[in-house]
This record gives structure tokens, sequence and C-alpha cells, in this order.
């Protein structure tokens, strides 16, 4: 590849594009129509990329519909419901907030597939109620919430898990499930953590919730909590696809708020729309510039021509995943996540495929990462949203998030190196890979 | 002053229409799982409809709705320098892009309206109108950057970006 290359003047254009704060879609169009005139190809085929792609890939449409079903479930009653009924749980032990934290963040995780909605929503009420009268340092409750927020995506729905399955067409519904038991082992580290820090800390403990009202609470609460049945039981019965399960879910979020809790208005409904389609147009523009730079990947044989060179130093299956755990992590901690997912791990597929790594074991490995990614400093997207809603300082909240990074790496460390932690589940419902 | 509340009004109108999109969207889904399953009719309408309205919803967002701050972007310079700076590489890549975007419009134009010998499976859309989206969205994001580089030129800085605001669906 010399310096005069198509391809190598496409890549710095888009490289320089971006560091210079054009927006990343708009970064990778540009620099594909780059590619195309160097190339003598018709400028033209950025278009048909760019639309053909939209317009069959039928699995992306659950990315709106999550990002939905997630806004409706963060706003209103909903969440002060569940918050209730987590209470109840474990408000009762030392550290009660803190662990309601975490079992919130689980929960939610079962109902919504962005970590941003659920810090930027019910993370926002979280990092209320544990500062409410100084009952916990602020930059703690911030990093315990951003921290929780990083379960969302593993534990099923999740948009990047879509994103993943768009890029290496490995099943969705196995890669779901793959996440569930990671996402569960990373709850109770965190739960673990609070348990012990509480002791060191002295943090407070809430009123026992009297037991004849554990009942209406519960009764309240279940609607909401039977949300991860609707949606996943529609996937596994085999019932609905897992797009239109996300249509489901939207309309489940959406009837239960509106008949049950009634916190539904048309003012309060269009701002959600809205709100979702902003999300939609957002991240679709970078799914759409994606398309075209894969397109122009591909025509240049890259991921093949990497396999190839990998395979040349014998890697094993765990060294080649031990490299990819490193650089997604540095990578995490520069570049937005969606951009990896769409843009580096395409690249890298084939090489797993080649040295037999299994491509949902793969898929959740990578997911955790670009998880992680949202909480490592520079750049990590709920680092900034924390510090903005719990007005803290950057230094801070990242002084108290780091056990929970720690927490963190172990837990990717453990299912990186025992692929059963994440095969297990979908091996039992069928899967065979 | 008329202008800006002119601008305010088709700036409401864009919103509505994207706040719709997504409604057709989830309605076709709806329609959809009810004729298939609780019917036993399948339709193939639905499925073209929710992915014409995917792409429409993004490319109309992205032309007409997204803030300068909701789009994602590298910031961890664009973020950092002063706002001397920032003008500069507003100024730069503006530059690049209302070049390459100008430059290949010809070709984009002429694919979308060679797409007019196809039509959609179901609902007999000819490709030249459905993909004119593009068409839109390309000019709409020259005159933005255009825009953008006018504003640059003449000493204005851009907001920083809200992170609660951040148009990630991770």
């Amino acid at each position: 590849m010399s310096l005069a290359d198509p391809f190598a003047l496409c890549l710095f254009a888009i490289i320089a594009l971006s560091l210079l704060g054009l927006p990343i879609g708009h970064a990778m169009i540009a620099g594909s129509i780059v590619y195309l005139y160097l190339a003598g190809l018709d400028m033209g085929t950025a278009a048909e990329q760019l639309l053909n792609g939209m317009y069959t890939s039928y699995i992306l449409l659950a990315v709106p519909l999550f990002i939905l079903s997630a806004e409706i479930m963060n706003t209103g009653s909903m969440t002060e419901r569940l918050l209730r009924f987590c209470n109840t749980l474990v408000g009762r032990f030392r550290g009660g907030l803190a662990l309601v934290n975490v079992v919130q963040s689980i929960i939610f995780a079962g109902m919504s597939g962005s970590a941003i909605a659920d810090a930027a929503g019910v993370g926002k009420m979280m990092q209320k109620m544990m500062t409410h009268g100084g009952r916990y340092p602020a930059s703690f409750a911030a990093a315990l919430t951003a921290a929780t927020a990083v379960i969302g995506p593993i534990i099923p729905p999740s948009i990047p898990v879509v994103l993943y399955a768009l890029v290496s067409d490995a099943s969705i519904g196995y890669l779901f499930l793959g996440g569930m038991v990671p996402g569960l082992l990373m709850g109770l580290l965190q739960m673990v953590l609070v348990v012990w820090r509480a002791r060191r800390r002295n943090f407070p403990v809430e009123d026992p919730v009297p037991l004849r009202q554990i009942p209406g609470i519960t009764i309240r609460a279940f609607p909401a909590l039977m949300m991860p049945v609707v949606l996943l039981g529609g996937i596994y019965s085999g019932f609905t696809t897992p797009t239109e399960a996300a249509a489901i879910a939207a309309a489940y979020a959406f009837l239960i708020s509106a008949l049950l809790y009634r916190t539904v208005t048309f003012r309060s409904t269009y701002q959600t729309l809205l709100s979702s389609a902003r999300t939609t147009a957002s991240i679709g523009m970078l799914i759409a510039g994606a398309l075209v730079f894969n397109y122009v990947v591909t025509v240049e044989n890259i991921p093949r021509t990497l396999s190839a060179f990998l395979q040349g130093f014998d890697l094993t299956p765990t060294m080649f995943l031990i490299i990819v755990n490193i650089l997604l992590l540095v990578l995490g901690c520069l570049l937005e996540g969606t951009t990896i997912i769409l843009i580096v791990i395409p690249v890298l597929i084939p090489t797993a495929q080649a040295l037999g790594v299994d491509l949902v074991h793969f898929g959740i490995v990578c997911v955790v990462n670009i998880m992680i990614g949202l909480i490592t400093p520079p750049y990590g997207l709920l680092l900034f949203i924390m510090t903005n809603i719990g007005q803290v300082s950057l230094r801070a909240l990242v002084r108290d998030i780091l056990p929970f990074l720690y927490a963190m790496l172990a837990s990717l460390a453990l299912i990186t190196f025992f692929p059963d932690l994440v095969l297990f589940l979908p091996r039992m419902l069928g899967y065979q890979g | 002053m008329p202008l800006a509340r002119i601008g305010q009004f088709l700036y409401r109108r864009a919103e509505n229409v994207l706040a719709i999109l997504l409604v057709v969207m989830f309605l076709a889904f709806m329609a959809q799982i009810i004729f298939r399953y609780f019917l036993n009719f399948p339709i193939g309408w639905t499925s073209e409809l929710t992915v014409i309205t995917w792409l429409w919803l993004v490319l109309w967002g992205a032309a007409f709705v997204l803030r300068e701050d909701e789009e994602i972007r590298f910031d961890l310079i664009y973020g950092a320098v002063g706002p001397g700076v920032r003008r500069v590489m507003t100024i730069v890549f503006s530059v690049v892009l209302l070049v390459i975007y100008l430059f290949s419009y010809p070709a984009v134009l002429d694919y979308v309206t060679f797409m007019k010998v196809q039509a959609t499976a179901y609902m007999k859309i000819r490709f030249d109108l459905l993909f004119s989206i593009y068409l839109f969205f390309a000019a709409a994001v020259i005159v933005r950057y255009a825009w953008l580089l006018w504003g640059a030129i003449r000493g204005r800085d851009r907001r920083r970006r809200d992170p609660e605001q951040a148009g990630s669906g991770l």
C-alpha cells in the first residue's frame, strides 16, 4: 500500500476529517467518495451503497424500536414503581440505595438496550435519590450509576448487539442469550463491591419496608417487570422475529404507561417520539457512513488480507482474543463505541472465524469491551453524562469508578477465557456453535 | 425578525415529519404482527413500508432536524481546543466536505434518476422517488456546511455539546 494508493488516501481523509471534528458519518461518506474517484469508479456508488444498504438491512429496524421502548420505559412513574420494588428487595441492607442502583440496572437491562438512555433516565433519578440530604458522596453515586448502566446492553435487549449482528451475520436471538450470564456476573460483582465499600465507608441503610406493603408494591411494579418476558418470550418461542419483538416491546411499554400507570399525555408522547427519532437519525448517519466505507473495505479485500497476515503468526484463539481485548479497550478510550462496532469489528471477524472463535462468543466479548469503553477516560460517554447529571468533576468521578472498572475487566477476562459462560445458555436452547 | 420565525416554523414542521415517520414505522410493524400472527394473513407491504420509513427517517433527520451538537463526532480534540482553533478546524472540514459533496453531486443525481427503471415489490413505488431523499439530504448538507463555513469565517464559535443529548444508541 503506497501513500498514493486510493485506499490509503481514503483512510487518511476519513481520519483527518474526523480528527478535525466533522461528524464521523460524513467523514466516512466523504472519504469513500475520494476513494471511488481515485480508483476510477463511479462516485454515485457511494449513494448506491448507502441507499441499498439501508433499504435491505431489515435487522437494523430493531435499533429505532429499542431506542423508543427505552425512552418510554425511562419516563415517568414506571421508573418510580420499579425503584420502589427494588428498594423492598435490597434497601434494608447497608448501602441499601447503592444496591438498589445495581438491582434496578439489572431489571432495566432486561427492558432497554441502551446504557446511555438508562443513565439519562433512571440513572438521573438514582443520582438524585442517592445524593438527597447528603446520603452518599455525589462522585460515588455518579460512578456507581455509570458503572451499573454499563450492564444495560449486555443483558438483552441490546442495541450494540443488533449492530454486531448486522456486521457478523450471527443470530440475534443467540447473541441475546449469550449476554445474559455475563451481564448477571457483572451485576453480581458490582453488588459484592458495593457491600464491601458500604461497610468501609459506613453507607446508610434505608427504612425497611413493612411486610404488608410488599405485595402491593410488587403488584404495582408487576406489569413493568413482565416486559422482559414479553420481549424475550416472543423471540425464543419463535412467535416473532427479534425486530418484531422490539416493536411489541415498545407497544407494551406504551400500553402499560398509558393504561395502567396513566402517565401519558399527547405532549409527552410526542416528545418521546421525537427524541427517539433524533437519536435514531444520529446513529443512523453513522450506520449509513459505515455502509459506504465498508463497501470500500470489501472492495479492497482488507479483512481477508488481515486474516491471512495474522495467520502467519500462528495465533491461538485465546491469544487472538487477548489482542482484540487490548485493541478494543484502547480504542474504547478514544472512540465512540458504535464506530468501533461498525468499522473495526468487521475487519476482525474473518480472522476470528479462521481461528475457530465462535461468533456469538466473539460478539459478546466485543460488546462487553465496547461497553467498558463507555466509562474509560478520556472519551467515555457515560462519564460525560454522569459528570453533567451529578455535577461532579471528571477527576472525582474517575477515581470512584476505578474499582468498578477493575471488576468489569475481571468479568471480561472471565468471559474471554471461559467461552462456556457465554455459550452455555444459547447451547441449552439449541445453538449449534 | 420574520425570517427567523419562518425558519423556526419550518424547523418545527420538519420535526413533525420526523416523529410521524417513526409512528408510521411503528404502526406498520403492529399491522404486520397482527395480520401475520393473529389473522394468519401475511402481508408484504408492511415490511416494505418499515424499511422505507427507516431510510427516510435517518436521511430526513440528518438533513433537516439534527443539530450540530447531536451528531456523533470525535470530540476529543474538537471539544478541547479554544474557539479560535475550532473555527479554523470548522473552516477546513467544511471546505473539504463542500468540495467532495458538490463534486460528486452529478454522479449521485445520475444514480438516483437511473433507478426509475425499478419499483418496489409490493407497493410499486419507483426507486428514483424512494431514493430521492438522498438528493435532498446531500443538498441540505451542502447548504448546512456552507452556512457553517460562513459562520466560522465571520467568527462564530459553535455551542459546546450537551452530553445528556448524546445521540448514541449505546
